[in-house]
């Protein structure tokens, strides 16, 4: 309950933030569509030299596309603390935030938050429905809870693989540079896994499990029976890696040396 | 007696590498490293009874701030007992850092970008205070800081000064019973200065908070505690009343002398020769320093009066700083 | 000229510090070339060639255009943009260098690096694992090593006009954000120009983008011959010579405000 109190006392210092600063936002709002845009004209530019992409169309790639776009809009507005390296350990932010009384993941999580990326999950949702029209799928009453359970579980999933990244900080202290190549790898789960290799497609699954952001949890919508299983997997996956993050990070605040000296 | 502090045989090592040198060395670096551990608290023990303020004083990378920090619970001891406000300051972290109030001077408490009431208020829910009680406790606050026509600006339009008082205030928000100020007075002016002093006096009479403070000006010291923590490389040389200090270290006088004409060191040290003096080259133009033994102070004098055209002379007391700095060059503190 | 030729020594010393950075980055760009060449081959799916490209030759171009990112990629515009921010510009301004001319040396520090240490032994171990397709003329690695280092000239252009912006925004975290997306989609990093429709491909020709990675990539994977490897070079060099003057231009703009505002 106090968690949830502090959350929206934070939500209400962000957006009194925000609104001085409102040509930002519309530059922001602009740039997040055209990192939308960058991989749906991918996917256009590729279905223009072929038809199916191993057996999967190019309207079940944009409705998978559409999926992805939901549950990264709310890691991108919640987990997303790329520049935590930097931000809190290089320039010792953590010392301040380690003196509050409140979970210091939590604490950061919440500076950190960008409302402003829900935006694309709305953008996502466009994309889902334009695809599923053309799919012609059915959608159950039940269908919009498991829509919600499998999103949350891939925004845990995302959240999970980031900050178990950011925590590396707290043993290296060096600056890091393998959180925007991760946003490259965290890419390929869009794509229908059958594509790749055994190695790839494990590491997908299991080591990065970006897969069950996008293309597993997307199967079950679209009727794909055989991948059912990995799409029911999507919350579990979801929660057992954001603990993993989670512990990782209390072992690292137990690590952190300070900054300065 | 109650203790607020409670450090026993405290320790913390940090593990650094070495960089070889050259592009060849840093291209052996890449696989083998040479690492080795550098100890920045050596296993220190003191106790700070409730109420009490301490100066935390040492030079830079004695280990002062690496002290704060353990016992403000950010960083992790490597070995050692600390008990703060009868807790463990990194186990119970959460519940332990509602006890305390932290102040760093070179770094921000407050949100940049919003106006300060609203940090304020912000923390008054993440330290959960009651409305009453904050309104009966922070209005006193605000009002003796003054600092109740900043509250609605953003924080980045105060300057130095103005966003340290807010800084200050917004680490009692929670009126802690334990105050930790790392160099609160850094780059402030004198007039700032003064009345942060004379608020954290009033605190501290008020309600019993215990603080413990480190600075480079020996003046907030010598205004604020009657005890003072040496600290060099990682160990306590003194810890003790600033007066005992006084009376162990700054027996003798200072006596400056400005000369009409240039004098040499060699010259003034043979017409001493048989006291026990010190001399030193003053700030001005031919102006020495010499330290005497009280009992000498008046023979020095006529000495160099005799032999010397005057222009000035002035007796002082040995300041702090100067005692500190002369402990420090010797390493040492007896008694 | 020394002390340039030191900011790049200590960049690459700086670069070489990082190891954890070194090992990941390896394998990461591993994973992604080879998640690429996957995706490609199904899109190929058995087609023997898309617009007049084999499978080995797009695999190719995929890893090749990595490892030159690798080399003109840099994140000098957001170096600026903060130095800007907090205030240390103008003390840069009074050292005795060129401003740009220090960042653009300390961008090519970090691309030699990475060229070296991280591409290098990327593209050897991938050569392994996916089926590459190395030229055995030196002509062509000639061309490419020339080709690259506009590429790096251009991009570098591109994010000090980018960062000096900030002179006159002061926040533009989102220009920076858009400008890399559209680097990366025009530049032909992720998508060879001459996959695009053919009115994309036409209105391209009026930027510079695809001479940052299409052109390079075209040149390695000898799917550009004789004459459009040199018109693609002297595409790469009139654009070179082109953006200085926006530059020039903002730079000056830029000064006079900084003179004025004081910071």
């Amino acid at each position: 309950m106090f968690y949830v109190s502090i959350f929206f006392q934070y939500m209400a210092q962000y957006m009194k933030t925000k609104l001085q600063y409102r040509t930002d936002l519309v530059v922001e709002f602009i740039s997040d569509l055209m990192f939308q845009a960058v991989n749906l004209i991918f996917i256009l530019v590729v279905f223009g030299h072929t038809t199916l992409l191993h057996g999967w169309t190019r309207d079940e790639m944009i409705f998978i596309y559409g999926f992805f776009l939901v549950p990264f809009a709310l890691f991108g507005a919640f987990f997303n603390i790329w520049d935590f390296n930097e931000r809190y350990i290089v320039r010792g932010e953590m010392d301040r935030v380690l003196t509050r009384p409140v979970h210091s993941l939590f604490q950061i999580i919440l500076e950190r938050m960008e409302l402003e990326s829900l935006v694309g999950g709305l953008t996502g949702i466009i994309i889902m429905v334009y695809a599923g029209v053309r799919l012609q799928l059915e959608f159950h009453w039940y269908d919009l809870f498991v829509f919600i359970l499998f999103v949350l579980g891939g925004m845990l999933v995302y959240a999970g693989v980031f900050i178990s990244l950011a925590t590396i900080s707290f043993w290296s202290d060096a600056r890091s540079s393998i959180m925007p190549m991760m946003y490259n790898v965290s890419n390929y789960g869009r794509y229908p896994v059958d594509i790749y290799n055994r190695v790839i497609r494990y590491i997908l699954t299991w080591v990065l499990p970006f897969a069950f952001v996008g293309v597993y949890p997307s199967a079950y919508f679209l009727g794909k029976k055989e991948w059912y299983g990995y799409a029911f997997l999507t919350p579990v996956m979801g929660v057992s890696f954001f603990m993993i993050a989670v512990f990782l990070w209390n072992k690292g605040v137990k690590r952190y040396r300070g900054a300065g000296n | 007696m109650d203790y607020a502090i409670e450090v026993e045989k405290l320790r913390k090592e940090f593990k650094s590498y070495s960089s070889r040198s050259g592009l060849m060395g840093a291209f052996r670096d890449l696989f083998t490293r040479n690492y080795k551990i550098i100890r920045a608290v050596d296993d220190i023990s003191f106790t700070v009874k409730q109420g009490e303020m301490v100066g935390y004083i040492g030079e830079n990378g004695a280990g002062k701030s690496t002290t704060i920090k353990m016992l403000t619970g950010i960083l992790t001891p490597t070995s050692g007992e600390v008990v703060v406000n009868g807790m463990n300051p990194h186990k119970e972290r959460e519940a332990f850092v509602r006890t305390i109030g932290v102040v760093f001077g070179q770094r921000s408490q407050l949100w940049w970008d919003i106006a300060v009431q609203e940090s304020f208020r912000l923390l008054k829910k993440v330290y959960r205070v009651s409305d009453k009680d904050y309104k009966e406790h922070m209005e006193h606050v605000i009002e003796t800081l003054d600092i109740g026509p900043l509250l609605d600006k953003p924080v980045r339009k105060l300057s130095l000064g103005q966003r340290m008082r807010c800084e200050l205030a917004a680490a009692l928000i929670h009126n802690p019973p334990l105050l930790f100020l790392d160099e609160p007075t850094i780059g402030l002016d004198v007039l700032v200065k003064l009345k942060i002093r004379q608020f954290l006096k009033e605190i501290n009479e008020k309600y019993k908070t215990t603080i413990l403070l480190t600075t480079h000006d020996i003046a907030d010291i010598e205004a604020l505690c009657e005890r003072v923590i040496m600290l060099d490389e990682g160990k306590i040389i003194y810890d003790g009343s600033l007066q005992r200090l006084k009376e162990n270290w700054g027996e003798g006088k200072q006596v400056q002398f400005t000369f009409a004409k240039e004098v040499t060191d060699g010259e003034l040290g043979v017409l001493t020769s048989d006291l026990k003096v010190g001399w030193r080259k003053g700030e001005q133009a031919n102006s020495w320093i010499a330290h005497v033994p009280p009992v000498h102070v008046s023979d020095v004098i006529s000495r160099v009066v005799a032999r010397y055209d005057i222009q000035d002379i002035n007796i002082d007391e040995i300041s702090t700083e100067e005692i500190i700095r002369n402990i420090y060059e010797e390493g040492v503190v007896h008694g | 000229m020394d002390k340039y030729i030191e900011m790049i020594r200590i960049r690459f010393l700086m670069m070489l510090a990082y190891r954890t950075n070194y090992y990941t980055g390896i394998l990461i760009y591993c994973i992604n070339i080879g998640a690429y060449y996957f995706l490609w081959s199904a899109i190929y799916s058995g087609k023997s060639a898309i617009q007049g490209m084999s499978i080995e030759q797009m695999t190719t171009y995929v890893a090749v255009s990595w490892m030159a990112r690798a080399f003109y990629f840099n994140n000098i515009d957001r170096e600026i943009a903060m130095e800007i921010k907090e205030g240390k510009v103008a003390v840069e301004l009074i050292r005795p260098y060129s401003y740009l001319g220090m960042k653009t040396m300390q961008g090519l520090g970090e691309g030699v690096f990475r060229l070296f240490f991280l591409s290098l032994p990327g593209v050897i171990i991938t050569a392994f694992l996916f089926p590459l397709h190395f030229s055995s003329d030196m002509s062509t690695w000639g061309y490419f090593a020339l080709s690259i280092i506009l590429s790096f000239v251009i991009n570098s252009q591109l994010n000090l006009l980018a960062g000096v912006v900030t002179f006159f925004t002061l926040n533009n975290e989102g220009l920076l954000r858009a400008k890399r997306f559209v680097i990366d989609l025009f530049s032909g990093l992720i998508l060879p120009i001459s996959f695009y429709p053919s009115w994309a491909q036409e209105v391209m020709k009026y930027f510079p983008f695809q001479a940052i990675s299409y052109i390079p990539s075209m040149i390695f994977t000898e799917s550009f011959q004789g004459q459009a490897i040199i018109d693609g070079l002297l595409f790469q060099l009139v654009w070179s010579v082109i953006l200085l003057i926006p530059l020039q231009l903002l730079w000056k703009a830029a000064k006079k405000r900084l003179v004025v505002q004081g910071g």
